[in-house]
């Protein structure tokens, strides 16, 4: 990994070893915690730099404070979201929309998107996620009292809902969930090739829905309009490769660390079970306490922001996985409290660019929950195996075996 | 009881409904419709949590007593 030289406004005491590429517990860990190996940045200053803390090994500036990060994320006049992060892996330069277009522009493709994700359009899909989670589990139950978690129930789950949505069949299911692994976890070879692979099936999904319109979402983005004209073609790519992305790993990741924490924690796990109506309030806990997401912005203009000197260009990062550690937002934040209140955690970001898919996962999350607590008896972390965790851009979980015999 | 609600703030979470959905009213967007909120009697303590929840801090809880008159 390339490491870049700090810049020289930086002062040299605001620099700190601190990365969520590199540091401990980031690298892919057996039995790992990478959540709480971040939040001991609240022992230090609001805000640092840190010299690596990309992909590509730039570094950012590191905001550690939930008020803090939602003053950032607000203010998208002083923090641009602008990076073509997919595109710039390719050697091109096109923005997802609408996570990487700034107000106004952001403004008129998020409204063109918000009633397709939002709360009302997902009350209509939640039958199908129902079932889908219980066809799943069935299965899982009646073959025996043990299994991978992530490869049999988070990501097939999940990537299904994502492909119903998309209006693609499930039989394509394993390509995708292999798509996804290679671009969000892949080496220098197989990130490019995979960002490659998924533009290519997006510009051939559109051309199609263009042909032959269907009811699905990606008819919806060909035939849409904004201010009175279709949207080109650079346009629909980047809808649909943001929709692709964005749906993939985060929500079965989410899925995944919430039952490692029941499966580690038998007393919250049963109270679930016996009283299921506390798991709607538990998944926000759970959220909070191990969301998945460093978000990343650009400085447009030099700000001096809480006594760093933040210059144009500068990178700065908002870990939603920081924020939601921060005792002065969260009581006791390093205590999972699923009975917990007062909770307004950072794991879909704070301002316009929260996350638009977010109503969408809480029900998948939930309803997993629920579905999988009302089919599988107590369960624990199989003796002898360890789930894999690993920090980075997402945080993830690589396996997670359960046993329940 | 009565909630002050800053509109511009409101990014669609959608915790404040999904805790007390007679209460806050959403867009077909699903971003909070204008205007402040008189809260009924029985509905105060899912309505306080709802405000309480907003991660933007978009919703106020006014208890001055005009607010509870």
């Amino acid at each position: 990994m390339a490491i870049n030289p700090v810049p020289d406004h930086v002062p040299s005491e605001m620099v700190r070893d601190f990365s969520l590429f590199t540091s401990p517990g980031m690298a892919p860990t057996p039995n790992g915690d990478p959540h709480a190996a971040v939040a001991c940045v609240h022992a230090g200053p609001p805000i640092f730099y840190s010299p690596c803390n990309t992909r590509g090994g730039r570094g950012t500036w590191v905001i550690t404070r939930a008020r803090d990060q939602r003053r950032v994320l607000q203010d998208t006049e002083t923090f641009s979201s602008h990076r073509s992060i997919f595109s710039s892996a390719l050697g091109e330069n096109w923005p997802m929309i609408p996570l990487e277009l700034d107000p106004p522009a952001h403004g008129v493709f998020r409204s063109l998107l918000n009633p397709l994700l939002s709360p009302k359009r997902v009350m209509v899909l939640e039958p199908a996620v129902r079932e889908r989670a219980i066809t799943l589990i069935d299965r899982i139950a009646a073959s025996g009292t043990s299994c991978d978690v992530m490869k049999d129930f988070a990501f097939p789950f999940t990537v299904s809902i994502f492909l119903r949505l998309l209006g693609l069949p499930d039989h394509r299911l394993d390509t995708f969930v292999g798509w996804a692994k290679d671009l969000l976890h892949g080496d220098d070879v197989k990130r490019p090739a995979a960002a490659r692979t998924i533009v290519a099936f997006i510009d051939e999904l559109a051309t199609k829905r263009r042909k032959e319109p269907v009811d699905d979402f990606m008819t919806f983005i060909v035939q849409a309009q904004v201010g009175g004209r279709r949207l080109t073609e650079e346009e629909v790519r980047g809808i649909g490769v943001l929709v692709f992305v964005a749906g993939l790993d985060t929500v079965a990741a989410a899925i995944g660390f919430g039952l490692a924490y029941l499966a580690r924690n038998l007393k919250d796990q049963e109270l679930l079970r016996r009283e299921p109506d506390r798991i709607m309030l538990a998944a926000e806990e759970l959220l909070r306490a191990y969301p998945t997401v460093q978000i990343i912005r650009v400085a447009t203009k030099d700000i001096d922001f809480e006594g760093a000197p933040i210059r144009k260009g500068d990178y700065v990062s908002c870990a939603t996985m920081i924020a939601n550690r921060d005792p002065a937002e969260f009581e006791c934040p390093n205590t999972v409290d699923l009975a917990r209140e007062e909770n307004r955690h950072a794991a879909f970001g704070y301002g316009p660019h929260r996350c638009l898919g977010s109503h969408l996962a809480r029900r998948e999350i939930v309803i997993g929950l629920e579905e999988w607590l009302a089919r599988i008896p107590a369960f624990r972390i199989k003796k002898a195996t360890a789930p894999i965790t690993s920090g980075g851009h997402v945080f993830g979980l690589e396996n997670l075996i359960l046993d329940w015999s | 009881m009565r909630i002050i609600v800053h509109k511009a703030k409101c990014q669609g979470h959608a915790r404040c409904s999904a805790q007390a959905p007679d209460v806050f009213k959403l867009d077909d967007e699903g971003y909070i419709l204008p205007g402040d909120i008189e809260v009924a009697e029985g509905e105060q303590r899912l309505a306080s949590r709802g405000a309480r929840s907003c991660p933007e801090r978009a919703l106020e809880l006014d208890r001055t007593p005009a607010a509870r008159g």
